[in-house]
């Protein structure tokens, strides 16, 4: 006679432990993570003055292509412009891609720049929406305009791509502000390692809260509003834990879309930016480890440190909420797109432990926790399962959760010191205990809302409500 | 005690001892920054003294107190200023035992601390202590090191001859840094001839006789032409090296390569026919034209974009071959062309 009592314990405790070693597969891989991203940390190069940047690098840095997409940027296209031209770079050129624009946007810069219609050979390897334009002047030698029919984000990269003649080129956010040696910063694999390297990243700080004036960063604070930051929290663990130990272990799977240095060549190679998809600058990396490793050919993709892009975060529930699933369905149509590579000898650490990573942290990750969040609380409730395993949820989901945030932290302090006052290590230590409870188990419920709209193959970005940077002066 | 019990307990032991650490930094960096303000301030006293030079050795010798910071602020100091003040400068510097300080640190500090001191003692070039130290350091075990000790080495002059530093350095099978070509034009500044030696000898790497090319393709000693035309005419195909020795080429603008440059003008590999149409353009290989111009029609774009290019380089002739092709030829040719002439005002 089937004893049913005990079957439903045998199976609360079959789906506690799934949750369990789930979590702590991915708690593991943090701390691997965490031991790389301090070896990382402790073997770069010193963080040098932008002037001796330029004396080493000047002579030798390949000219780049900075692609800057603009959509209805009408109000901070100029401002946005000036910036870049101010980049402390020797050879670089700005390629502003206005995406089919329904405001002013390509009016501000024939006004304001004095741009006017040229013609220019370029490539048409890459597919995108027409072009209906060229403008430069002869006056600002380093700017050119191209206006083209709309076609979002990746699309008008992939026009920049075209029509740049620069053997790399640099794709940014219209929302982000560069730091003026940015490019010198962010070209060292290039100067290091020529033939290797691929792609690099830089860091992506908040800029929220920090004062701002002419697109420039002059003093870092911590922004007042909680939802802004906990992401200064959660991007120190994405940027200098996770893919700065990554890129070590040469399986960095994203290089985000608001700052990437990429070598033209092999981006049209692999079609550049795909359409159809949010995370288009995930599948771009994709795209060239699958090519590099199909070839045989011996390639790095790199991750640097140095902080080198500031963005605006969202500080509106609302917003963030969008902007996670975005994130979430983006990973995920890259997941299944390539999924074939998954575990899949021929592409070796990039199939095991690249793609492996992506499968715990992002597809298997939110279900199983959200899932456990549910299931184990109420088990134990019911008695079926032993007060050992609510523990053991918790140290997985909340305690381990406050060593990683916190570990990261203290690399961050102990190794490149960036936050300027020492009440900011109190208040961002105190976001790193609280975070696991409330703002955790919220940002799980937006990543399953993502899977959601994946698995009902909904498309497009959703409303993005941009403020412009904010200064705090 | 059960495994899950011990992942709880060892989940709290770590946060616990996370948090501590953090507390602990946080004390250090609130004692720093106290110390930070004292920091600034005596900066603040120092540079006009440095500045100042002999003038303030009473006060300047205080400062030997606190000899890193002397010698972050004395190095930092030296690179902004030029000519004749950036010598007295250096032997101030010197007197107050900045050199000393930079040569411990490259001997006992950290590879990024090594690096930064190796850079510095660059400003040194007369102290002998110093340059030996460099040198030294070529044997340095963290290879950036071992490159940043021999680029200062090579700004002064002094350093060693470059097959050792192709050994040290490990130039071509541990290092491929783009900066070797700055080195070699840093060497070859002084002793040319020790370049020129790795582009002629048969066992040199490709990459380390690819950057001794680069370095002297802007020295205008055409006698190296000849030597790059042949290692061209001996390439396989899809050497790597092969569109850089055609951009040597191109860079010299000399006649006699010429005939290499035609040879590998319809060379099944994109890159090698699009360095040659563009060495062929700044070589002005008039006769060379008509095969440009049916390179307008290559299936890559940067072999159109280069040939099109080279066009425009070639005077009438190559203006010929543009218009006819604009007006006459099948596409991609007539577009390149129409665009070429566009974009450089020709048409």
């Amino acid at each position: 006679m089937i004893d049913w009592h005990q079957l439903a314990i045998d199976s609360a405790s079959t789906i506690a432990m799934v949750v369990i070693a789930t979590g702590l597969i991915q708690t593991g891989f943090y701390i691997v993570q965490l031991v790389y991203a301090g070896a990382a940390l402790a073997a770069r190069p010193p963080i040098s003055r932008a002037s001796l940047l330029w004396r080493r690098y000047a002579d030798h840095a390949p000219p780049i292509a900075v692609l800057a997409p603009a959509f209805n940027e009408e109000v901070t296209i100029v401002e946005s412009v000036n910036s870049l031209l101010a980049l402390h770079y020797p050879d670089f050129e700005v390629i502003v891609i206005n995406d089919g624009s329904k405001d002013g946007t390509l009016q501000r810069m024939i006004d304001h720049f004095g741009v006017e219609r040229v013609e220019r050979f370029y490539d048409l390897s890459v597919q995108h929406q027409p072009i209906r334009g060229l403008y430069a002047s002869p006056r600002l030698p380093r700017l050119l305009v191209v206006d083209k029919e709309n076609g979002g984000k990746s699309d008008a990269l992939n026009a920049g791509i075209n029509v740049s003649r620069a053997p790399l080129f640099c794709s940014i956010d219209a929302d982000s502000l560069l730091e003026s040696d940015a490019l010198l910063r962010a070209v060292r694999p290039y100067i290091e390692e020529p033939t290797l390297t691929v792609a690099v990243g830089g860091t992506i700080r908040i800029a929220n809260g920090s004062k701002i004036a002419a697109g420039r960063v002059l003093e870092v604070k911590l922004p007042a509003k909680f939802l802004a930051l906990v992401q200064i929290v959660e991007y120190l663990r994405a940027f200098l834990m996770a893919r700065l130990a990554l890129s070590k272990m040469q399986i960095l799977m994203v290089i985000s879309g608001a700052f990437g240095l990429f070598k033209r060549e092999l981006a049209v190679e692999v079609g550049g930016y795909s359409h159809g998809t949010v995370g288009e600058d995930m599948e771009l990396i994709v795209k060239l480890h699958r090519l590099l490793r199909d070839r045989k050919q011996p390639y790095r993709i790199e991750f640097i440190p140095e902080p080198v892009c500031w963005t605006e975060a969202p500080d509106d529930l609302t917003i963030l909420g969008r902007q996670r699933a975005r994130w979430q369905r983006g990973a995920l149509e890259c997941f299944f797109k390539h999924k074939d590579m998954l575990f899949n000898p021929r592409y070796g650490r990039i199939g095991f432990l690249g793609f492996g990573q992506v499968l715990i942290v992002d597809v298997l990750g939110p279900i199983v926790e959200v899932l456990g969040y549910v299931l184990v609380p109420l088990l134990w409730a019911v008695g079926l399962l032993a007060v050992e395993y609510l523990l053991a949820f918790v140290a997985i989901t909340f305690t381990f959760g406050i060593f990683v945030s916190v570990a990261t932290l203290i690399l961050e302090e102990v190794e490149l010191r960036r936050f300027p006052r020492a009440s900011d290590l109190v208040i961002l230590t105190f976001i790193s205990v609280i975070e696991n409870f409330g703002y955790r188990q919220l940002s799980n419920f937006w990543r399953l809302r993502g899977f959601w709209q994946f698995l009902r193959k909904q498309q497009g970005w959703g409303q993005m409500t941009r403020k412009g940077f904010q200064s705090a002066s | 005690m059960s495994t899950l019990y011990a992942l709880w307990l060892v989940s709290l032991i770590i946060s616990l001892i996370a948090l501590a650490i953090m507390v602990g930094l946080i004390i250090a960096r609130w004692i720093s920054q106290r110390r930070a303000r004292a920091r600034e301030a005596e900066r603040r006293r120092l540079v006009p003294l440095l500045l100042g030079g002999e003038a303030n050795g009473e006060q300047l010798a205080e400062a030997e107190r606190a000899p890193d910071l002397l010698t972050d602020l004395a190095t930092e100091l030296i690179q902004m200023v030029r000519g004749e003040d950036k010598e007295n400068f250096v032997a101030s510097a010197e007197r107050l035992g900045v050199a000393e300080r930079l040569r411990y640190r490259l001997d006992h500090g950290s590879p990024r601390t090594r690096l930064a001191a190796a850079e510095a003692l660059a400003d040194f070039a007369d102290d002998a202590i110093s340059m030996d130290r460099l040198r030294r350091a070529l044997d340095d075990p963290n290879a950036d090191v071992r490159l940043a000790a021999a680029l200062a080495l090579a700004s002064v002059g002094q350093a060693p001859p470059a097959r050792e530093l192709v050994e040290k350095l490990g130039l071509g099978t541990h290092e491929s840094s783009a900066l070797t070509v700055g080195l070699f034009e840093e060497v070859a500044r002084e002793r040319p001839g020790e370049i020129r030696e790795l582009i002629e000898a048969p066992d040199t790497h490709p990459y380390v006789k690819v950057a001794a090319i680069d370095a002297l393709s802007a020295s205008g000693d055409y006698s190296l032409v000849p030597i790059i035309a042949k290692l061209v005419l001996a390439a396989p195909d899809d050497a790597e090296e092969l569109p850089r020795y055609l951009d040597a080429l191109g860079d010299f603008g000399h006649p006699a390569a010429a005939s290499a440059v035609s040879k590998v003008l319809d060379s099944p590999e994109w890159k090698v026919r699009a360095a040659a149409a563009e060495a062929a353009g700044k070589i002005g290989m008039t006769d060379a034209a008509n095969r440009l111009a049916a390179l307008l029609s290559d299936s890559h774009w940067w072999v159109r974009f280069r040939a099109g290019e080279a066009l425009a380089l070639l005077g009438e002739t190559g203006r010929w071959a543009l218009t006819e092709a604009a007006e006459h030829a099948p596409e991609p040719a007539r577009s390149t062309a129409q665009l070429t002439l566009a974009e450089r005002g020709l048409a």
